[in-house]
């Protein structure tokens, strides 16, 4: 059996969230140098020094950080340069 | 630790460290250490050998060791979009990183013995040293526990307990690291 919520929930998705980018997030680990994540999103994305050192605080202080976003293909491939610079990284659709 | 500057810049593109005869050795080992963590995976998955040409792997599970689950982490939170991702980029993700070891280990063998051996790297090897030394680390905190033990408790392990030692490279490691970043960030505009 299944709840008629879910079922509604499973119809509507793709059509409420079609438009949805998805988003690359950054986790905190007790490993990577703050140096060193500044670094990396300085030669990844391009960022600003100061941009790049605001994200690497987010994902201290808080846990984790939203560092790019747009289509799922791009963010895949975010996420692939930023495992190969072992920093721990997911994507998903942006929930905001 | 016999040069307590650990990388400089000299020019250009070129970055200098002096190491000392033990720490050579030591760093040789863990880069080899590395490079066997990330050998082939012994869970036994049946890889289609034209899918295996393009990088299409047969492992669509996580690793079971945790170091190597740390060093090739999930990508997605789902399960079944991790397996998929997985199986497209494990493969490739291995091999950079088996790059940067090899690189590490290769410019360290290649560099004159002797009481001090002073390495000397441009900007695209520095890439491959921190992204090398980053994983070595990373591997280390594993074992270490460092999710777990604070920095505190490590610092009171006894002297007979093994994970001193390996606690002391993990610090030494994070002190190389960073020199050889704060060299490059001579290069980064504000």
């Amino acid at each position: 059996m299944v709840k008629t919520s879910e079922k509604v929930e499973e119809l509507i998705d793709p059509l409420l969230f079609h438009d949805r980018p998805w988003v690359t997030i950054v986790w905190d680990d007790p490993v990577n140098l703050m140096t060193y994540v500044t670094y990396v999103f300085i030669t990844l994305f391009g960022y600003s020094k100061e941009r790049a050192h605001e994200l690497m605080l987010q994902v201290h202080n808080e846990g984790k950080a939203v560092v790019s976003s747009g289509r799922r293909e791009e963010m895949e491939r975010d996420v692939q340069r930023l495992h190969e610079f072992g920093l721990w990284a997911t994507l998903q659709r942006d929930d905001q | 630790m016999t040069d307590p500057s650990g990388f400089l810049r000299h020019g250009h593109d070129s970055f200098e460290a002096t190491f000392s005869a033990s720490e050579r050795e030591v760093l040789v080992n863990l880069s080899e250490q590395l490079l066997e963590i990330l050998g082939e995976r012994v869970d036994d998955l049946y890889t289609d050998p034209l899918a295996a040409m393009v990088g299409i792997t047969g492992y669509n599970t996580p690793p079971d060791d945790d170091v190597l689950l740390r060093l090739l982490p999930n990508a997605y939170a789902d399960q079944v979009d991790s397996a998929e991702f997985r199986r497209y980029t494990e493969s490739g993700l291995r091999e950079k990183k088996r790059i940067s070891a090899l690189a590490i280990r290769s410019h360290l063998l290649n560099s004159p013995s002797g009481e001090e051996s002073k390495v000397v790297i441009n900007h695209e090897s520095a890439q491959a040293w921190l992204g090398g030394l980053n994983d070595i680390r990373l591997a280390l905190g594993v074992r270490l526990n460092v999710e777990e033990n604070s920095r505190d408790q490590l610092e009171l392990l006894a002297p007979d307990d093994p994970m001193r030692g390996v606690y002391a490279v993990f610090n030494w490691l994070g002190w190389l690291q960073e020199s050889l970043l704060l060299a490059l960030m001579d290069d980064v505009e504000d």
